[in-house]
């Protein structure tokens, strides 16, 4: 009897600590989800309402005063209010939700503003213009028979070829002399490496200045025009000597060109003294010179970095192999294509995976300088212009995932030469 | 020596390719950077270069463009925009990494390598990617079936939006460089200040953020950069909503795209001026800079 009694008992006492810790993992739970889901969303809805009221709120430098120290402290809020909720839980809980507290932003924020935008372009692309009706792969059929869509991608393909050419081969050259160099190393690297960080925009508005032109009468600003109508004895840029004036306003003077108007080479004399009919000559009437000049400003802002790189990994190279091949007598353009290349290889092969995704995303250059017209234009300008000029959000999506498929097997084989070689 | 033997490296040759690569990477910005100082219709009247042959540019240079840039063009108004967009879009990134990083580095939980596959995995998407789809989550939210995950907030325009919007950019490869850093810290350090019950807050407050100050300096070195130079984002997210939101890079593309003609005495200034806040960056911080810059050669 006594017995049944305690056992009785000890069963209303397990029942009494199951409903115990029933509780218990109800609340943990609550807090969980107050802590992880509804205090991060608060914070994120009162910190946009907040600055979006601000605005319209206050005058514009009070705006700029407030914006830069709240903007940057408002994200510790958001921790250190999750911190505080997580702290209610019991001990043993606590450990899981410390670390979702710490992944959880991370994670959310890359979720929302890139991985969930990524995924609906896709969805995008298959529709519309107006995003309403499901239109299959147009938009994409689109993309590889419009005429200006195919100018713009036989562009791209000239951008990575001849901007990832030219930087690694001129960077290779920079960092590799640059090693040779017994003093001024760092201040030749400085002087190309400056460019990298000038703004495109910067750096266009530099080139447009060297490839400007005016016509006729007046002064070639640009250095480039300006050479070309001084040539020639009776010809001067619109100089004053002794009070009189000299202008190249003359048939024998050479006329000034517009570099960045000069889809092909028609009208230059270069075009003349090509044979006509021969294949190469129809393919040098039709060399994009405006292309091929806004691609220059690219060269000129990346080299530097490729010649950085390069030059960190020549000094990597151990000195007894260089020394060996000085003492066989090889000559230095060997020692350079025989050990210099061979052992930059795989830093040649993340140099260029780094050009050719920044080329393909290449935007500032030609939104400034031609806005794309003129058969000039690059796969992003024309993104953005679909979905801001001609609202057509379904194309501009197409192109979007285009640039994308093109990055994708650069990364990925990237990521896979790492694995092997962190492996191997 | 050895290297005596070896006397290519004194030979002019190489100082004379080295020195005209120099030059040629200096001319673009020489005559720009003088003409900054020439008064507009001297620009027009004549080319630089004559000026300099025939000296009467001597009695030209004045700050004159300086003055007007920033008193009729205001300049200085998006100057102070682009630092408001700046500096929280490099540290709201920054601090929300750091704790990712904290957590994948030092902290074991469920999903970890899956949920570092995706932070990796992100790196690969191209910001174009996701413009259209956030232009319209920052106008119009997110909706499930009829019900408002996000609701209509109206952002695009405003500070907030860009620096939602670099932060989303900027993310996967902070968390993922930080993260590499972190690895790189002493793991008894760590563990002796769980064993003395600090939490992981206090943990990583304390010990691992002062320990990291190199590698957020590189990434911050960087995304400052990025941003400030950046034209695509600012452009699509403030440059079309509100005109006194301008930051510098779109003020400067209006004013080289051509709204006055031929301002080149405009350009140039406005140029010039555009372009010392990052290179005062980069000649102060190049170290960090190129670490950061090497890190980020996958950046999305």
């Amino acid at each position: 009897m006594g017995g049944y009694l305690l056992a009785n008992k000890l069963e209303l006492k397990k029942i009494s600590m199951k409903q115990k810790t029933q509780e218990k993992k109800l609340f943990t739970y609550g807090i969980s989800t107050l802590a992880l889901g509804i205090f991060p969303l608060f914070w994120f809805l009162s910190q946009a309402i907040l600055f979006r009221e601000l605005t319209d709120l206050v005058t514009r430098n009070v705006l700029v005063l407030i914006a830069i120290p709240l903007g940057s402290t408002f994200i510790f809020l958001l921790f250190l209010g999750m911190d505080k909720l997580i702290k209610l839980v019991p001990k043993d809980s606590r450990e899981v939700l410390e670390a979702r507290m710490f992944v959880g932003p991370s994670i959310f924020m890359i979720g929302l503003f890139l991985f969930y935008p990524a995924m609906r372009t896709i969805y995008l692309s298959f529709k519309d213009r107006y995003s309403n009706d499901f239109v299959g792969i147009d938009n994409y059929i689109w993309a590889f028979t419009d005429a200006e869509m195919i100018t713009t991608i036989r562009n791209q393909v000239v951008w990575l070829i001849s901007v990832v050419f030219l930087t690694l081969s001129i960077g290779l050259i920079v960092g590799w002399l640059t090693d040779r160099l017994n003093k001024g190393e760092s201040f030749f690297k400085s002087i190309v490496f400056m460019p990298m960080a000038i703004s495109a925009v910067g750096a266009t508005a530099i080139f447009k200045f060297i490839y400007e032109y005016r016509p006729p009468p007046l002064t070639q600003i640009g250095i480039i025009n300006g050479i070309r109508v001084s040539q020639g004895d009776k010809c001067w840029n619109n100089r004053i000597i002794d009070g009189e004036f000299y202008g190249f306003d003359d048939s024998s003077c050479l006329a000034p060109v517009g570099w960045l108007q000069q889809r092909d080479l028609s009208g230059l004399p270069i075009a003349e003294s090509l044979e006509s009919g021969g294949w190469f000559a129809n393919m040098m009437i039709n060399l994009p010179i405006s292309t091929l000049l806004l691609m220059l400003i690219m060269v000129w802002m990346y080299t530097g970095f490729a010649a950085v790189v390069f030059s960190a990994g020549i000094k990597a190279i151990p000195t007894e192999i260089m020394e060996a091949g000085q003492i066989d007598g090889a000559s230095e353009l060997r020692i350079f294509r025989s050990i210099v290349v061979p052992y930059l290889k795989s830093t040649i092969v993340v140099v260029g995976t780094y050009m050719v995704v920044t080329v393909l995303k290449a935007f500032d250059i030609i939104y400034v300088s031609t806005r794309g017209d003129l058969e000039t234009n690059l796969l992003a300008v024309k993104m953005l212009d679909e979905f801001s000029k001609y609202r057509n959000f379904g194309r501009s999506s197409a192109v979007a995932v285009l640039i994308f498929v093109c990055v994708l097997p650069v990364i990925i084989s990237t990521a896979l030469r790492e694995r092997d070689n962190s492996e191997g | 020596m050895i290297r005596s033997t070896q006397k290519w490296y004194d030979k002019p040759i190489t100082k004379l390719i080295l020195v005209s690569i120099a030059l040629t990477w200096m001319f673009p910005i020489f005559g720009f950077l003088l003409s900054s100082f020439r008064p507009g219709e001297a620009i027009k009247r004549t080319s630089w270069w004559d000026a300099i042959y025939t000296g009467t540019i001597w009695s030209e240079l004045s700050f004159q463009n300086y003055q007007e840039v920033f008193r009729a063009e205001n300049l200085d108004r998006s100057f102070y925009n682009s630092l408001a967009v700046t500096i929280p879009s490099t540290i709201i990134p920054i601090t929300i990494a750091a704790f990712a990083a904290y957590a994948f580095a030092f902290m074991e939980f469920k999903g970890k390598n899956i949920l570092f596959l995706f932070v990796v995995g992100s790196m690969i998407i191209p910001l174009q990617m996701s413009l259209i789809p956030l232009v319209q989550l920052f106008k119009d939210g997110i909706e499930i079936a009829g019900f408002p995950i996000i609701p209509a907030l109206d952002l695009n325009g405003t500070f907030v939006a860009t620096w939602f919007a670099h932060t989303g950019f900027g993310l996967p490869l902070a968390t993922f460089l930080l993260r590499d850093f972190m690895m790189g810290l002493p793991r008894s350090v760590i563990e002796s200040a769980k064993i003395d019950g600090a939490t992981h807050f206090t943990t990583f407050f304390r010990l691992v953020l002062p320990l990291s100050v190199a590698g957020i300096a590189a990434f911050a070195t960087f995304q400052f950069l990025w941003v400030y130079n950046d034209f695509l984002v600012a452009n699509v997210f403030l440059g079309i909503y509100r005109p006194e939101n301008l930051v510098v890079t779109s003020h400067m593309s209006q004013i080289v795209v051509g709204r006055f003609g031929e301002a080149w005495h405009l350009r140039t200034s406005g140029a010039i001026i555009s372009i010392l806040v990052p290179l005062g960056v980069f000649f102060g911080l190049q170290r960090y800079f190129v670490r950061g810059l090497l890190g980020g050669a996958v950046k999305g």
